[in-house]
């Protein structure tokens, strides 16, 4: 027996062995480590990290950092699904007069805010008083009824919005939320420090630390990030060549940032009408993609990605010049608009310079600009939602127009409502965007989502940064 | 007043009662009738029926263009393979010609149709590009996506075969086979929350019941559960602090308790303890493996590495994830897969530490191969898709004596069986977000 064993085994090493070599380099799975601290930098530097507060700029990093620390009554997941959130369940009213018109949301049992103050109706309520001061909002006992004035299928998906999630405001101004960190040190638009809550409802995160440093110029961070003083870092659009020769890998998401031409208001005549047609036929969305973007992202004919709809191609994003001329020469004259960009924002920028060379060889005459009340100006506006009505409806918010009505949400309906706010030439498609990040090789289970939103509580680090 | 129910835990993430329920029940047929041709089985199939939107978009293009001859394209720009996107435009054809459409060239059409089988996260969405003179116009149908195809195949020289047991979305820690059939109609399914029963009857699996795991702290995150025969009642679960223990009543109930007491590592027949559920386990004459116990940590996702009672001089380890023994002549060679990714081996008086390149899941598998012992262990080459290999330690060297066998996604738990010559392999697809619980065999190929 033992004889015939060891022929065994030889015989397996064997016809085993090219296969085991071939994997040899392949990583070890590991269960995910508890421990550690894990060094963030970003460029932006919100003042303050409530959620509500409209006055600081959106943007994913900000997003990311809400919901470390908060948590919404309902979460978005891939492609707009929704899941339970601080909010257990909910429901609609039904019936031919207030169909969607009355939501009740259950509130989950045994949630604390990292004050210890346990989650209750009364302030979910004030919580989103605050977000939504034109909301009819009532307690009954575990659950928070919202009443609105018109129905609205999508108020769930409304709810998953970062600007909604929960927090508990005291009178000195301190914020207390009820997500997977809580806030240690905080100096804002410069630097937090997030601790890991110890009892979270979901569990205790992986990670014990989050040192987050703000407002970092893009080179600064891969330095940062290069030098191994960083964990994880932005990358932008005009360094995703160089960092992809570097083989540093890039992490992205979809495309989720909708760079535009947005009007300061409606066309105003005809001969307006005519002129907005021949900018938007002059553009050459291929070459600012390829040259100005150094390839990322994809040229956008339509307000929404295609990845978010399955019908974006349809919307033409290639230059017709001959169109544009045609355009063009319909009117006797034309005026010289100013086009206005973030002077802190070098691709911004560069757009607003490359868009000007192409209105004039359409004939048209543009100006970049640096003031705040150019007629049209180059505008990023992250995508709010993986769901396509949110990230619709944001859109047309940031762009001055009336938020599309979800009444069925069907695709054809979604298309039709993409087309009626292109129709009011207020907003000019130019590309969209992933959000993508490079990370230290210490970083495991890291990857954003689809829509970029960050999951650092699942996140953990190699084990010499320790095991507690 | 309240109609809409809108809880997505219902009707969104759960795949719909019928699909999810059968499952796992045709993964058993088809495994009973099939069980020798298991390395290459095709756990489901799901076919689509393209027809309902098929129909939709052709009435939709008419409506447009009306009867006539018209130039037509379709071209595919979807995840649909080349095969699917042939078998939906052949049934576009068919669906437009039957409501009075001609095919013929461009030059020849009144109206050109350009059909793209397109996609979103949720839906397949055809859209049709209709010229018809200089207007153009746009028609969409949307379908939902149904799930995809997993197939797996392993080969030679040892085989380890995995066999379907359980599939659903909601987190699966472990699952006991409460009998010795080897196809299983009787079975326990560890979650966070409960302990569900199952019986397979009339082909179907039907839940007989859900014993509620009580527990007053939130689970650690990576949670990991073990659910153990009982020796004199139907079984135990070990969960991070709560152990939970059924009671033989009138009815079956679960009985739950805060504690911190050792996690027997030696499940079943091996360690001795053997329920009445397992006859031939009862009238074994195969010697018991010495019973160790390891205190797993309340808050977190090892064992701390204490041991009751220890491996010879070791009533300590370094805290390790799981932990594989290997019977040999007078001794019990144990390894732990410590949380530093080396794997402890300790024969009661030494402890000889290596990096084997292992994952954090090892198990013991005994078997009528080779030394009769073998050790399961993961690993993984690629982030969501874990493998598992079995090895021999002659000479405490690690010889691989199998093929990797391919999950398509990560395993979250892996423990022997209670007869000591099967696993349950536990894994979750990250797409997905379901688990699936898979017994897993070792087959001598020589």
């Amino acid at each position: 027996m033992k004889r015939f064993a060891w022929r065994w085994l030889v015989i397996c090493s064997l016809v085993v062995g090219v296969a085991v070599a071939g994997t040899a380099a392949a990583g070890v799975e590991a269960r995910p480590r508890y421990g550690g601290t894990l060094r963030v930098a970003m460029h932006a530097a919100p003042a303050s990290l409530d959620p509500a507060d409209s006055t600081q700029a959106d943007s994913f990093a900000r997003r990311n950092l809400t919901f470390l620390l908060f948590e919404t009554l309902v979460t978005a997941g891939a492609g707009g699904r929704l899941h339970p959130g601080l909010a257990s369940s909910w429901q609609a009213s039904s019936g031919p007069t207030l169909e969607n018109q009355r939501w009740q949301f259950q509130l989950r049992h045994k949630v604390k805010f990292h004050d210890q103050t346990a989650l209750t109706a009364e302030l979910v309520a004030a919580s989103l008083r605050v977000a939504n001061p034109g909301w009819k909002i009532v307690t009954e006992t575990d659950s928070v009824v919202i009443e609105l004035e018109a129905a609205d299928p999508e108020l769930p998906a409304e709810l998953a919005l970062p600007r909604n999630a929960i927090v508990k405001r005291t009178a000195d101004g301190k914020l207390s939320g009820t997500g997977p960190f809580h806030i240690s040190d905080w100096q804002p638009g410069k630097k937090l420090i997030l601790a890991a809550s110890e009892d979270y409802w979901k569990g205790r995160p992986y990670l014990d630390v989050i040192e987050i440093e703000m407002g970092r110029s893009f080179h600064d961070q891969w330095m940062a990030l290069e030098l191994g003083r960083t964990d994880l870092v932005e990358v932008s659009a005009e360094q995703s060549h160089r960092v992809a020769s570097e083989g540093r890998p890039v992490a992205a998401s979809e495309p989720v940032e909708l760079i535009a031409l947005l009007f300061a208001h409606d066309a105003q005549s005809p001969v307006e009408k005519s002129l907005r047609d021949a900018l938007a036929l002059s553009l050459d969305r291929g070459s600012i993609r390829s040259v100005l973007l150094q390839g990322t992202g994809q040229p956008a004919g339509g307000i929404l990605p295609d990845w978010m709809t399955g019908y974006g191609f349809v919307f033409p994003a290639d230059a017709d010049l001959a169109r544009a001329r045609h355009e063009r020469e319909d009117v006797k004259v034309a005026p010289a608009w100013t086009i206005g960009y973030d002077p802190g924002d070098s691709i911004s920028h560069l757009l607003a310079e490359r868009i000007a060379l192409n209105a004039r060889d359409a004939g048209l005459t543009l100006q970049p600009t640096t003031a705040a009340t150019a007629d049209l100006r180059v505008a990023r506006i992250p995508l709010a939602s993986s769901d396509p009505w949110i990230a619709l409806s944001e859109v047309a918010a940031a762009a001055g127009l009336v938020r599309p009505a979800a009444h069925g949400g069907s695709v054809e309906e979604l298309y039709a409502a993409e087309q009626s706010i292109l129709a009011t030439q207020r907003i000019i498609p130019l590309v969209h965007l992933p959000a993508a990040y490079a990370a230290s090789a210490s970083l495991r289970d890291w990857k954003p989502s689809v829509d970029g939103s960050w999951d650092l509580a699942n996140i953990w680090l190699e084990p010499e940064t320790g095991i507690r | 007043m309240h109609a809409a129910v809108y809880n997505s835990v219902i009707p969104k993430v759960i795949l719909n009662t019928v699909k999810r329920s059968s499952r796992p029940v045709f993964c058993l047929c088809v495994a009973l009738c099939f069980f020798p041709l298991l390395p290459g089985l095709v756990m489901c199939s799901l076919a689509a029926d393209w027809s309902v939107p098929e129909q939709q978009l052709a009435r939709k293009i008419v409506a447009v263009t009306g009867p006539g001859a018209v130039a037509l394209t379709v071209e595919n720009r979807s995840s649909l393979s080349k095969r699917e996107s042939e078998i939906v435009s052949a049934g576009l054809h068919s669906a437009l010609e039957t409501l009075g459409l001609r095919f013929v060239k461009p030059e020849q059409a009144a109206a050109t149709v350009a059909i793209s089988l397109s996609e979103n996260l949720n839906a397949y969405v055809w859209v049709a590009e209709i010229r018809l003179g200089d207007k153009v116009s746009i028609e969409m149908v949307s379908k939902p996506h149904v799930d995809g195809v997993v197939s797996t195949r392993d080969s030679v020289p040892l085989s380890i075969r995995k066999i379907p047991v359980w599939a659903q979305e909601e987190q699966v820690l472990d699952v006991l086979v409460l009998e010795e059939n080897t196809a299983p109609t009787h079975i326990a399914v560890l979650g966070p929350e409960d302990v569900s029963l199952y019986r397979l009857q009339g082909g179907k699996w039907q839940r007989e019941q859900a014993l509620g795991v009580a527990h007053t702290r939130p689970w650690p995150r990576d949670l990991r559960g073990r659910l153990i025969p009982g020796k004199d009642h139907l079984l135990d679960a070990y969960l991070p602090g709560v152990i939970c223990h059924s009671t033989n009543g009138a009815s079956l109930t679960l009985s739950c308790q805060e504690s911190d007491d050792p996690w027997p590592l030696v499940a079943g027949s091996a360690g001795g303890g053997v329920s009445a559920n397992f006859p031939s386990l009862v009238a074994s004459t195969l010697p018991a493996i010495p019973q160790v116990g390891g205190f797993f940590a309340s808050t977190r996702n090892f064992f701390t590495g204490a041991l009751a009672p220890g491996v010879g001089k070791f009533a300590t380890v370094p805290k390790f994830y799981s932990a594989a023994f290997l019977p040999r002549g007078r001794y019990v060679l144990w390894l732990f897969a410590a949380v530093d990714g080396q794997i402890h081996m300790v024969d009661g008086v030494s402890d000889q530490p290596a990096r084997l390149n292992w994952g954090s899941d090892v198990a013991s598998l005994r078997t009528a191969c080779g030394a009769g012992w073998q050790v399961l262990a993961t690993s993984s080459g690629v982030p969501g898709s874990d493998s598992m290999r079995a090895y021999e330690l002659p000479d405490r060297d690690a010889v691989p004596v199998s093929a990797a066998l391919d999950f398509g996604a990560t395993v979250t738990a892996l423990w022997t069986e209670a007869k000591g010559d099967t696993a349950i392999a536990v894994t979750r697809n990250g797409e997905t977000g379901s688990y699936e619980a898979f017994r897993v065999a070792v087959a001598c190929n020589l």
